[in-house]
């Protein structure tokens, strides 16, 4: 589960800086930002085609998970959802903080907590965003496969490949 | 209800690795099935001078003098030969090797000594080509990933099935070394092509085939009966048959 956060992380921080290069409107950021609609609770619907329904993968997913940041507003998750909180990032605009919910391996939402404000609209961004983060984050843990099909390896190739590391599993 | 318990092994042999996903209840018979593919690669190796294969295709053993198993191979290879254009073949760059069939052969056989047995859900994985059987756990399918052949470390899609093959075919780890057999030069058009379908051994041809043959792979797959395929092309697209989407993993 470490591994899956942290690889999450990244995608996480990459998303906040996409976003600290921006600028947005203070005021519009929260409302805006989350295509399935933001801080609301609502459950969380899942983007793009299918779901792994009701598997959490690695992620073992139960429900509300209090952020981090004890300053930050929390974000609930609906059952079977959890929210992944990313930390404070100082930009040169200022501080950007998201709140990422995921159900099973895709991400359903992303919640701005801080945001800069130097005006711009932050919808755009997110609308874009949101469905390259969900492609890059498919990895062999997070989409709970049983087996790698891919070109012929060998057995030095084999040590590296992504099926060795489910056999050991 | 408890779970089955189940039993990972991966094996070295022909050069790579195979690896199983069975029911703990196949320990006592794995040693046998594992013995029966080093028979395998001891028969078929194109590396021995001394395999049924290498006298055979020197002219020094007739058929008759070799294992039996090598005339069903090379039956199996005319039959899949025909069937792509002459894209799959025993005899890449003139010399005979049966390689590309061997290695599915032999894990679709090693996956049906195992159902014979009575052992209904395995996948075996050899080098990268999966035969699945039966359900992993009951009441859901295998889930088999298909690597993206462009960012190593991830995957490009997945596809669920229970009794079914993914075999894919691509340049990741030696390089171009799949050729064109029409025009003598290895394909480049394709990153990797998968294709999924009954039984492993012609998956796997048909991937060595398809990939051979590039721009032409998608609409011959479409036209096959009984298999699908999914590639990805050096820019990062994708493609796949119609028929692919109901492998999708949900």
């Amino acid at each position: 589960m470490r591994r899956a956060v942290l690889a999450f992380g990244s995608t996480v921080a990459g998303l906040i800086l996409l976003l600290s290069f921006r600028s947005h409107s203070g005021t519009a950021a929260s409302a805006g930002v989350g295509a399935a609609g933001s801080g609301s609770g609502s459950s969380a619907s899942a983007a793009g085609s299918g779901s792994s329904g009701g598997s959490s993968g690695s992620m073992s997913g139960s429900g509300a998970t209090a952020p981090a940041s004890p300053s930050a507003p929390a974000v609930s998750a609906a059952p079977g959802s959890k929210v992944v909180t990313g930390d404070v990032i100082n930009s040169p605009y200022g501080p950007s903080q998201v709140a990422v919910t995921l159900t099973g391996n895709k991400i359903t939402k992303v919640t701005v907590l801080q945001h800069t404000d130097d005006g711009m609209n932050s919808q755009e961004i997110d609308g874009n965003a949101l469905p390259k983060l969900t492609a890059e984050t498919l990895t062999a843990q997070s989409a709970k496969i049983d087996a790698v099909s891919g070109a012929s390896y060998t057995s030095a190739g084999y040590i590296k490949s992504l099926q060795s590391a489910l056999d050991k599993a | 209800m408890a779970t089955e318990q189940r039993l990972r092994h991966a094996e070295p042999v022909m050069g790579t690795v195979f690896s199983f996903d069975l029911p703990a209840t196949a320990a006592p018979v794995l040693p046998a099935v594992l013995r029966w593919l080093h028979w395998v690669d001891a028969t078929f190796s194109t590396y021995r001078a001394d395999s049924d294969v290498s006298r055979f295709g020197r002219g020094e053993a007739g058929l008759a003098d070799c294992a039996p198993e090598l005339a069903e191979v090379i039956g199996e290879c005319a039959v899949l030969s025909e069937r792509s254009g002459g894209y799959f073949t025993d005899r890449p760059g003139g010399r005979f090797d049966p390689s590309g069939l061997v290695k599915g052969w032999s894990i679709e056989h090693a996956a049906t000594m195992l159902t014979a047995l009575g052992h209904l859900s395995l996948s075996v994985n050899g080098a990268g080509d999966v035969q699945c059987a039966g359900e992993p756990e009951p009441g859901r399918p295998w889930r088999i990933g298909i690597a993206d052949p462009l960012r190593p470390g991830t995957l490009a899609t997945v596809v669920a099935g229970r009794d079914f093959a993914v075999a894919t075919s691509g340049t990741a780890e030696r390089g171009p070394h799949i050729i064109n057999p029409h025009t003598g030069r290895p394909a480049t058009e394709l990153a990797s092509v998968t294709v999924v379908g009954p039984r492993v051994a012609s998956a796997d041809a048909y991937a060595t085939a398809a990939f051979a043959m590039g721009p032409k792979a998608r609409d011959w797959v479409e036209h096959l009966d009984g298999y699908e395929a999914f590639a990805v092309t050096p820019d990062g697209a994708r493609w796949q048959t119609t028929g692919f989407a109901a492998y999708a993993a949900s």
